[in-house]
C-alpha cells in the first residue's frame, strides 16, 4: 500500500481501535478485580507464611501454581497480596494528585489573584522537574510506609492535573452559560461541580488512568530501591528486589512481579489510550 | 544586557530555594535532624557532636539562615559515609551520569526519529499496526523491569555481557539500552504526531501541489518542523531520564549520580542528598534554558512568546 499524505486521521477505524481497546482493557481490568476480591482465598496460603523445607519450588500445579520464593513463601500468595499493596498506592496517590491539582487549577484559572499566579508558576516548573527524585529524598526522611508513599506521590505530581484543569478551567469560565451563573450570583462550589467540572471530565478521566499508569510504575519502583514498602512486605517492588539473588536458581521470581506490574500498566494504558480515542 | 537575559537566572534561584527550604523544613518536621544525620547506630556523643557542628542548638531562623549562607557558598557540609566534602562526591559521580545519559539519548533518537517518521507519514498497512502495538506494549514495561530481564537473559542466560559496574564499552551496553527501552516509546509517539500534524499543514499541500514527491515532503518539510515542535518537551524528557537514570543505574551499580542517591538516601546521608538534589535540579534547568534559547534562535516565531514556553500534555 503507498504512503497517502494529506488526507485526514480514519476516523472510523480509530473509532473501531478505541471500542477495542475500552474493551479489552475492561475485561483485564475485571479479571484484576475479582483477584482482587479473592485475593487469599486464591492461593490458599499466607503470605508471609516461611516454609524452609520447600524453598524456591518450581511453579506446580499441585500446592504452589506459582512457586515459592527463597523462605518457602507461595508466590500466587504473595502476588495477591502485592496487588492489594500496589492499587492502593496507585489509587491513592492517583486520587490525592487529581484533588489537590484540580482544586488548586481551578484558582489558578482565576488570573487576577496573586495564588493563582504563585501556582501557575509552580506548576510551570514542576513539569520539568524530576520529581521521582524529590520523591526518594522525602519518603527517605519521611520513612517508609504506605501512608508515605501515597502521600508523597500525590503531593508531587499533582501539577499533572493543575496544568490541564487550569487550561481548560480557563477557557470554561470565558463562555456564556458560566458568565450567566456567576452573574446571577451562584456560589463558587456550585457553579464548579454544576458548570466547570462536567466539562473538564473528558480530559481528566484520560489523565486519570495514565496518571495512575504512572504511579504504579513509581510505586513498585521505591519499594524496588527499598525506599517504599517496608521490608520483607509482600510488594511487587520487593518481590522483583529479593528476586535478584536468585536469577540463575529460580527465574520466575522474577517473572512472577515482572509480569504483574506490566499487565496492570497495559490495563491502565488501554483504558485512557481508549478513553482519548472515544472522546476525541 | 536586557531584563530577558536576566529571566532564567532569577527562576533557577527561585527553584532551588524552593527545593533546599522544602528538604530543610521535612528534615526538621520529621524529628530531631542531628538523629538522623547521625545514623540510627550514633552514640548519644556522636549526636551532640552532629548537633554542634550543625548548629542544631541554635534557634529555627538563625539555623535556616545559615543553612542558606552555606549553600550559598556551595558549602554542602561533609558526607555521613566517608567525611569527604558533599558536594565533591556528586561531581566525581556526575560524568558517569552524563556519560549513561548521552548513549540513552543517543541510541533513543537513532529509534524514535526516523520510526516516527515513518510512523506519522504512514496511514495505513499492517507494518503501520505491528509497529504501534509493539510500541504500546513497550510503552507498558518499566525501564526498571526491562533491565531486569535484559540481566536475566544476556548476563545470566546467555553470558555475554556484565550484569554489574562500570568497566569499558561492554557493561554499558545494558543500561543504555534499558533507559533507551522507556524514554524511545513516548518520543517515538510524539515525534508520530507531531509529523502527522506536519502533513495535514498547508506548507505540505503546497509542496505536493507543486510536484513534491513523498519522500522529499517528508524528509524536508514535514519531519524539520515536527522535530523543533517536539524539542519544545526536551524538558519532560529530560525530567524522565534522570528519573530511569537514578533507577537504571542501582541496578546496574552504575556509579553515577542516580546510584549515588540511592545508595545515600537508604543510609541517610543528608548531605549528599542535599547536594545530588540541587546538581540534578541545575542540570534540569540548564538544558531546559538552552533548548528553550535554541529555540527561539531557529525558529523566529517563538521569537515574541513568553519564556518557559507551556508544554503539551506528554
Amino acid at each position: 500500500m503507498t504512503t497517502v499524505v494529506g488526507l485526514p486521521v480514519n476516523t472510523l477505524a480509530e473509532r473501531y481501535l478505541a471500542r477495542w481497546e475500552l474493551v479489552s482493557g475492561g475485561i483485564l481490568l475485571a479479571v484484576i478485580a475479582a483477584l482482587l476480591l479473592l485475593g487469599p482465598a486464591l492461593s490458599g496460603h499466607d503470605p508471609g507464611y516461611v516454609d524452609l523445607q520447600n524453598r524456591l519450588t518450581a511453579p506446580n500445579a499441585l500446592d504452589h501454581l506459582l512457586g515459592t520464593d527463597q523462605l518457602g513463601r507461595d508466590l500466587l500468595a504473595r502476588l495477591l497480596h502485592g496487588l492489594r499493596w500496589s492499587l492502593t498506592a496507585a489509587l491513592g496517590a492517583t486520587l490525592l494528585a487529581f484533588a489537590t491539582g484540580t482544586v488548586l487549577g481551578l484558582i489558578a484559572a482565576r488570573r487576577q489573584s496573586l495564588l493563582g499566579t504563585a501556582i501557575r508558576q509552580v506548576t510551570a516548573f514542576a513539569q520539568s522537574f524530576p520529581v521521582f527524585v524529590l520523591a526518594i529524598c522525602l519518603v527517605a526522611i519521611v520513612g517508609n510506609s504506605l501512608v508515605t508513599v501515597v502521600l508523597v506521590l500525590g503531593l508531587v505530581t499533582w501539577p499533572v492535573f493543575c496544568r490541564v484543569v487550569q487550561a481548560e478551567a480557563t477557557s470554561l469560565y470565558a463562555r456564556e452559560y458560566v458568565m450567566a451563573a456567576e452573574m446571577l450570583q451562584m456560589g463558587q462550589p456550585r457553579l464548579y461541580f454544576r458548570h466547570v467540572l462536567p466539562g473538564l471530565l473528558p480530559s481528566l478521566s484520560v489523565l486519570l488512568a495514565f496518571h495512575f499508569a504512572d504511579m504504579l510504575i513509581a510505586e513498585s519502583a521505591l519499594s524496588f530501591l527499598g525506599i517504599g514498602a517496608p521490608l520483607g512486605a509482600a510488594t511487587w517492588g520487593n518481590m522483583l528486589q529479593e528476586s535478584r539473588a536468585y536469577l540463575i536458581s529460580a527465574p520466575w521470581l522474577l517473572l512472577v512481579p515482572a509480569t504483574a506490574i506490566v499487565t496492570l500498566v497495559i490495563t491502565a494504558n488501554l483504558l485512557g489510550d481508549g478513553l482519548r480515542r472515544h472522546l476525541e | 544586557m536586557t531584563l530577558m537575559s536576566l529571566r532564567p537566572v532569577r527562576d533557577l534561584a527561585v527553584l532551588l530555594l524552593g527545593t533546599l527550604t522544602l528538604l530543610f523544613f521535612l528534615l526538621r518536621l520529621t524529628g530531631d535532624p542531628a538523629l538522623v544525620l547521625a545514623g540510627p547506630d550514633a552514640s548519644d556523643q556522636q549526636v551532640a557532636v552532629i548537633r554542634a557542628e550543625y548548629g542544631l542548638d541554635r534557634s529555627l531562623p538563625v539555623q535556616y539562615l545559615s543553612y542558606i549562607g552555606n549553600l550559598l557558598r556551595l558549602d554542602f557540609g561533609r558526607s555521613l559515609a566517608d567525611g569527604s566534602p558533599a558536594l565533591r562526591k556528586v561531581l566525581i559521580a556526575y560524568p558517569t551520569s552524563l556519560l549513561l545519559a548521552a548513549m540513552a539519548m543517543a541510541v533513543t533518537l537513532l529509534i524514535s526519529v526516523p520510526t516516527g517518521a515513518w510512523l506519522g507519514a504512514r496511514r495505513h498497512g499492517a507494518a503501520r499496526i505491528a509497529v504501534r502495538w509493539l510500541l504500546f506494549v513497550l510503552q507498558g514495561v518499566p525501564g526498571f523491569v526491562t533491565a531486569l530481564l535484559l540481566v536475566q537473559i544476556f548476563a545470566i542466560e546467555l553470558v555475554w555481557l556484565p550484569a554489574l559496574g562500570s568497566s569499558g564499552l561492554s557493561s554499558l551496553i545494558l543500561p543504555t539500552i534499558s533507559v533507551a527501552s522507556f524514554l524511545a516509546p513516548k518520543l517515538t509517539r510524539l515525534i508520530e504526531a507531531n509529523v502527522a500534524a506536519a502533513m495535514g499543514s498547508p506548507y505540505v499541500r503546497t509542496a505536493r501541489a507543486i510536484g513534491a514527491s513523498d519522500r522529499e515532503i517528508l524528509w524536508r518539510h514535514a519531519l524539520p518542523n515536527a522535530l523543533l515542535g517536539a524539542t519544545a518537551l526536551v524538558g519532560t524528557q529530560f525530567a524522565f531520564l534522570m528519573t530511569g537514570l537514578v533507577i537504571i543505574e542501582s541496578i546496574f551499580a552504575w556509579p553515577g549520580i542516580g546510584w549515588l542517591l540511592v545508595q545515600s538516601t537508604t543510609s541517610v546521608d543528608f548531605p549528599v542528598v542535599q547536594a545530588i538534589t540541587l546538581t540534578v535540579v541545575v542540570t534540569v534547568f540548564a538544558v531546559n534554558t538552552f533548548v528553550d534559547l535554541m529555540q527561539r534562535r531557529v525558529d523566529p516565531r517563538l521569537r515574541h512568546r513568553e519564556p518557559l514556553a507551556p508544554g503539551v500534555a506528554a
